[in-house]
């Protein structure tokens, strides 16, 4: 009995052995019409339509503390800013994830958004409403989204990416712009005020539709927390991030990529 | 004459279709042609959208007066002095939320001035403040050219739950100036920073030297992998298989992605050590909201009641009967009246001319003209014909809230005064039949 059970077992891995390795050369398989040339009209015409999608998401959540330094705090702008740019993000890492094993959405989505959000800035803000690109310069989430996809890669869960990769992303958007943002955060005297520069470009030029009062910043209420206001944002920010992970997910698996599947069946 | 062919039971004239295209593609071309025309070369806008306001969004809210936008004619690099006050009016409709917070700031197309200094009844204003019904608030702002250009300048005051209110404008003229625009911000630490450009080019590259640790990420499973084939394969396989033994993801992968990864981490540390060496004294984005300081409406000279008013639209002339007690030991006199941007003034020209940027100033006659003797019951019939009704959309002809507010200033020969809110239902005389809703 129990070598009929280990020659049933042998047979279904010798099965299992003989189907991957047809699925190896299906791999390999060169194609004679679908050659790389349609890899990469796939590819470039998705820049525009992920760009905008990302794009349209972030200034949807997260419109104003993208668009100006003296909108990025302590205390919003981490969250506000994760939880909004994850989303589509996580979309595209399902579809390139479970279509071709790519762990590059993530990536793939912050350089279009990238490219997207700078052209914009420049030609819309700078060019044509002469705001300096130093106060409208976008978030950059292109190094949280090579974290993001590693992550992917080496758990190759998409719950344990967004347990993990999520708060790994609220850290790295965070980090990654904290970094060209510090020298907008130095104190300088103006108006009799000892106010920051990123201050003094939000009060110098001028937003008419924008009163100051609608700049949604740290005024001082969670100072209860030994004054760091930073690592509760961050910590909370993780957690947003995690919620706009599984909304991409929601968008890649129902909306994206299950109606094609009922189509492809159909056919 | 054309080929024919038969498609089905359909015969096609191949000839008179490719004319058909061609007719097309001539219209489309010449669409093309027009809209790169209108996009090469678009007008400036020039005013701010305030006449689309409903009226009482204007006349029952605020109301600007002394406003003066001085220079008019500047460089680059030059400054110009807007003053004034505004009060937000007693009259406050109830469909907005009751004023408590508020801003003053010039009305601009865009940041074509900077704003440099700000003003609120004497305190220096970086934000917002809180604000009443009744409260006046005396501004002054100093803005400095920055795009050169014919742009209008007006003050405005946004209030929480309203948005924001416009006052009176004027035409200033920025010429170019041989030196470039600059703005010199000496931080806390001594070092002077120029603000137009400053952290500008190392936002830019740092932000693109991600940019292309991105590119190096997504190149390198692009070039060294098919993708649209590969579906092929990852539809036979669970989604949490990387397939190492097939070749989806192979040890190389994880090698180099750790690379990447690796240097990721590496520039996020110099970055960060960088930032925080160049820049060691960081602050958390400065808010102060406070109380302006009380300004009177004046000495108490006069109690006045709007009794009714009417509006003629064909002649843009509003008449206002108001009853006016002079409560004071001397003669009074009515010698303006202000309704949002627009101020009316009973006196010649060389008065009107000190009122206020002359496009939002006319004249108000008063019936019976002359002093109120102390104790005196009048009724007051104010008359004013003015453009400005129309061209700022000032009085409701069929609104909800068929009301005006305006605010009376009444003077005594010992340079006193007070400020008197009023506040009427206005008849227009002329109803227009109207056939759509």
């Amino acid at each position: 009995m129990a070598t009929e059970t280990t020659t049933v077992t042998d047979l279904a891995e010798a099965a299992e052995r003989q189907r991957r390795l047809e699925l190896k050369e299906l791999l390999n398989k060169k194609y004679k019409w679908i050659d790389w040339k349609w890899d990469l009209v796939f590819w470039t015409t998705a820049i525009f339509v992920v760009a905008g999608a990302a794009d349209i998401t972030k200034q949807l959540f997260a419109g104003d503390w993208d668009f100006w330094t003296d909108w990025k705090d302590p205390q919003w702008w981490p969250v506000v800013t994760a939880f909004a740019t994850i989303i589509i993000p996580s979309t595209l890492q399902y579809i390139q994830w479970a279509a071709w094993r790519f762990p590059t959405g993530a990536t793939y989505t912050a350089c279009c958004l990238f490219f997207a959000a700078w052209v914009g800035r420049y030609f819309q803000w700078d060019l044509a409403a002469t705001y300096p690109m130093n106060f409208v310069w976008p978030a950059s989430v292109v190094c949280a989204g090579i974290l993001m996809d590693w992550t992917l890669m080496k758990t190759k869960s998409f719950i344990l990416t967004s347990l993990i990769g999520a708060h790994v992303w609220a850290i790295a958007v965070w980090a990654y712009n904290y970094v060209p943002l510090a020298a907008f955060l130095q104190p300088a005297h103006f108006m009799d005020h000892v106010v920051t520069v990123a201050d003094v470009q939000g009060i110098a030029y001028i937003r008419s539709q924008t009163p100051e009062y609608l700049r949604l910043i740290e005024r001082g209420a969670l100072r209860s927390f030994l004054g760091e206001t930073q690592y509760v944002s961050l910590a909370f920010a993780g957690t947003a991030a995690f919620v706009g992970y599984w909304i991409g997910q929601f968008i890649g698996r129902y909306l994206a990529v299950w109606p094609i599947r009922r189509y492809l069946k159909t056919v | 004459m054309g080929r024919r062919f038969v498609l089905g039971s359909e015969r096609v004239n191949v000839s008179s279709n490719r004319y058909e295209m061609l007719d097309t593609f001539t219209l489309f071309g010449v669409l093309c042609v027009i809209l790169a025309v209108v996009l090469a070369n678009p007008p400036n806008v020039a005013a701010h959208g305030e006449a689309a306001d409903e009226p009482f969004l204007k006349n029952m809210t605020t109301a600007f007066f002394n406003v003066s936008v001085s220079p008019t004619e500047i460089e680059v690099g030059e400054p110009v002095k807007v003053t004034g006050s505004v009060k937000i009016l007693e009259t406050w409709p109830h469909t907005l939320e009751t004023p408590e917070i508020a801003s003053i700031m010039p009305v601009v197309p865009g940041p074509v001035f900077v704003l440099k200094e700000r003003f609120v009844n004497g305190t220096a204003a970086i934000g917002s403040f809180f604000a009443q019904k009744g409260g006046i608030y005396e501004f002054e702002m100093e803005l400095v050219g920055k795009e050169p250009g014919d742009w209008h300048v007006h003050p405005g005051i946004a209030v929480y739950g309203t948005g924001t209110l416009i006052g009176p404008g004027e035409w200033v003229s920025v010429k170019p100036s041989d030196e470039p625009f600059s703005f010199p911000l000496t931080l806390m630490s001594g070092e002077t920073i120029e603000l137009s450009t400053y952290g500008g080019a190392f936002v830019w590259w740092w932000s693109f030297a991600g940019f292309v640790l991105g590119v190096a990420w997504i190149l390198y499973w692009t070039t060294n992998k098919r993708t649209v084939t590969n579906l092929a394969v990852t539809v036979q396989l669970p989604v949490n298989d990387d397939a190492p033994d097939i070749g989806l993801i192979t040890p190389r992968d994880h090698m180099w992605m750790n690379v990447i990864v690796g240097v990721t981490l590496v520039m996020l540390v110099v970055g960060w050590t960088y930032a925080t060496s160049n820049a060691p004294v960081r602050w958390p984005q400065q808010t102060d909201w406070f109380t302006p300081e009380f300004i009177s409406s004046g000495e108490k000279m006069a109690e006045a009641r709007a009794s009714e008013a009417t509006y003629d639209e064909a002649s843009e002339t509003l008449e206002m009967k108001v009853q006016v007690t002079n409560v004071i030991e001397s003669d009074i006199e009515l010698k303006q009246l202000t309704m949002a941007m627009a101020t009316f003034v009973n006196g010649p020209e060389a008065e009107q001319a000190k009122a206020g940027p002359s496009d939002f100033v006319g004249r108000l006659e008063v019936q019976p003209d002359g002093p109120i003797a102390p104790g005196e019951n009048k009724e007051l019939t104010l008359t004013i014909s003015s453009s400005i009704f129309s061209e700022e959309r000032l009085i409701p002809t069929q609104a909800p809230q068929q009301f005006i507010g305006a605010v009376l200033r009444f003077e005594n020969g010992n340079d006193g005064h007070e400020l008197v809110t009023v506040r009427s239902n206005v008849v227009p005389t002329q109803f227009r039949s109207t056939y759509l809703p």
